[in-house]
């Protein structure tokens, strides 16, 4: 494969040791879909304000809130990562507008299972409180038992279905 | 020099430190019930108490991580309550459909009753459960009427902090509208704040993803 | 003593600044690692490519092993620290939908925003796709809310759901971990065929 990537274990390590910097400084892991529901929250606000305040979600979730909904610490650490990638892209010289795919699959089918990956994933993630880097990583250092069990639920789903979506990737 | 590889540098480190981990007695018991001597040391120390200055200023701020909870009975609660709080009157505390809201660590819940007493007892039960974050309203509703709602103007000779707060008291108060009652729509930022202790326990702000 | 804005070592505003660098650190070891790349991710359910499982459960076992020994040098207070509840029933719900999520897309969250940052399409689609689920999930609350809710356990730590000690769980763990990481390398010799460009 590529040899430019950096040794996972190594990459494993520095993802340890910014978890645990997380943990130290804020008391919280990492987390990546809060900063999007915090994002929505924003945006349903300022396009319907009577829904908003009306609606159970954000009534429940965000009544509490004086400041706005972007002003929170998700959404910080979501643009850190964002300027992170990028500047690990350009250092790599891995930047490039793409569809990255198999040759063997089309541009279109591999963005429309994108799409359907990503509403699948974002819903799930609300529904289990967290997504692969909020409850599953960031709860298994800290021992949680839900941590746990969404770990091995992402995983052992995605292991169970891998044999039918197989066209798409191998 | 051959390289080493990371997987066996990493078994190497971290191997042994999962040893010493797992010899080295566990400094958090399993259990999270909290003991009777613990309990009558924090009660002796009256650290559960918070006053109604710091409450109110919370209220004013719209602090978001206070949440006042009522241990009346509901019809007293309908009567009248401070705003924002919820009714768990004091025979359903431990009841299961409360625990999400009494055994958290995002928020500050704060019981007030009439007086301190059955306030005292919800936090007395809940804090036997091993439950942190709660604590009760000083002189319960009755002080608060006396020290927020209708604050005696200091006298002249009083130090300038005595004239701080009642100045800070009156703002509340019409930050709350006169009578406590309803919470204002927008409060104006106190003029003075009163010197409000460090609270040794802050709540973890929420995680999540 | 930490957490530092538990114990007001540092102030809201710093807390939100250091939130930013924690993301950078976060974003560019993801990069680096090569989880911007939806093939690689992919690569982990079909054994060909298995540095998901090496980055994740390193990560995740060199954070709680950091966190155990703070704790120990009382550097930090555990107690303090966030630890998510435990939702039974939509732990596992949520987790199902997120796996079939993984395969279809390829991406998890934080790895798309990662992907999206040097410019891959499918990851501005997957993102796309994230906001149309959360959307979902919050116009629909009351829909599913008894069931977000249901299966509540309070925050417990996943050792004494079986009566470890928590350095001694720990201790498992890494060993699990490197068992993990000796069948991945396997894994990827036996499967590298299943790559094709």
């Amino acid at each position: 494969m590529d040899k430019k990537y950096l040794n996972p274990y190594i990459g494993g390590v520095l993802l340890g040791l910014v978890l645990l910097a997380a943990n130290f400084v804020s008391g919280r892991g990492l987390g990546a879909t809060g900063a999007l529901r915090d994002t929505i929250a924003t945006g349903v606000r300022a396009v319907a304000p009577s829904h908003y305040n009306n609606a159970a979600y954000y009534s429940e979730n965000y009544a509490m809130r004086t400041e706005r909904p972007m002003n929170s610490w998700l959404v910080y650490q979501m643009l850190g990562l964002i300027t992170g990638g990028f500047i690990s892209g350009i250092i790599a010289g891995r930047t490039k507008l793409t569809t990255e795919r198999p040759s063997w699959v089309s541009s279109r089918r591999r963005l429309f299972f994108a799409l359907a990956g990503g509403i699948l994933f974002g819903y799930g993630s609300q529904i289990g409180r967290g997504c692969t880097s909020g409850s599953a990583l960031s709860g298994m250092a800290v021992l949680s038992f839900g941590g746990f069990i969404t770990m091995m639920a992402i995983f052992g789903t995605a292991f169970a279905l891998a044999w039918f979506f197989r066209k798409n990737w191998i | 020099m051959q390289k080493i590889n990371p997987r066996i540098l990493l078994a190497i480190i971290l191997i042994p430190m999962g040893l010493i981990i797992a010899m080295v007695p566990e400094d958090m018991t399993g259990s999270r019930k909290v003991s009777t001597e613990q309990i009558l040391q924090e009660i002796a120390s009256g650290s559960q108490f918070v006053s109604p200055d710091e409450i109110a200023g919370m209220i004013v701020e719209n602090n978001p991580v206070l949440q006042l909870i009522d241990v009346r009975s509901s019809n007293e609660f309908e009567n009248f309550s401070l705003p924002g709080a919820v009714n768990i009157p004091l025979t359903a505390i431990l009841s299961p459909e409360w625990r999400d809201i009494l055994d958290q660590d995002v928020k500050i819940n704060v019981f007030y009753s009439n007086g301190s007493v059955h306030a005292n007892e919800a936090w007395i039960l809940t804090r036997q459960q091993g439950y942190l974050n709660n604590y009760v309203l000083q002189g319960g509703l009755n002080y608060w009427m006396e020290a927020i709602a209708n604050p005696d103007p200091p006298s002249d000779l009083s130090p300038d902090e005595e004239f701080a707060r009642y100045d800070f008291r009156r703002a509340v108060n019409s930050a709350l509208g006169g009578e406590a009652v309803e919470r204002a729509a927008e409060a104006p930022p106190p003029p003075a704040m009163p010197a409000i202790r460090p609270r040794e326990r802050t709540p973890v702000v929420q995680g999540g993803c | 003593m930490g957490p530092l804005i538990v114990f007001e070592a540092i102030s809201p505003a710093t807390n939100l600044m250091l939130a930013f660098f924690i993301g950078i650190g976060f974003g560019f070891v993801l990069e680096q690692s090569g989880f911007s790349s939806s093939r690689k991710l992919a690569g982990m359910f079909y054994g060909y490519d298995t540095t998901v499982l090496k980055v994740f459960f390193t990560a995740a076992i060199v954070a709680m092993t950091g966190l155990l020994f703070f704790s120990l040098f009382g550097w930090v207070d555990l107690d303090m620290v966030y630890v998510n509840p435990t939702y039974l029933t939509s732990a596992i719900a949520g987790g199902v939908i997120m796996g079939a999520g993984f395969i279809l897309g390829g991406f998890c969250p934080g790895t798309s925003f990662c992907a999206a940052a040097i410019g891959k399409i499918d990851a501005f689609v997957f993102i796309g796709g994230l906001f149309i689920g959360i959307f979902i999930f919050t116009e629909g609350y009351p829909l599913w809310e008894s069931f977000h809710n249901a299966g509540f356990m309070g925050s417990p730590r996943v050792n004494e759901m079986i009566g470890l000690s928590q350095g001694v769980f720990a201790f498992l763990l890494i060993l699990a971990a490197f068992g993990m990481f000796w069948a991945g390398e396997w894994a990827e010799k036996k499967f590298a065929g299943n790559y094709r460009s």
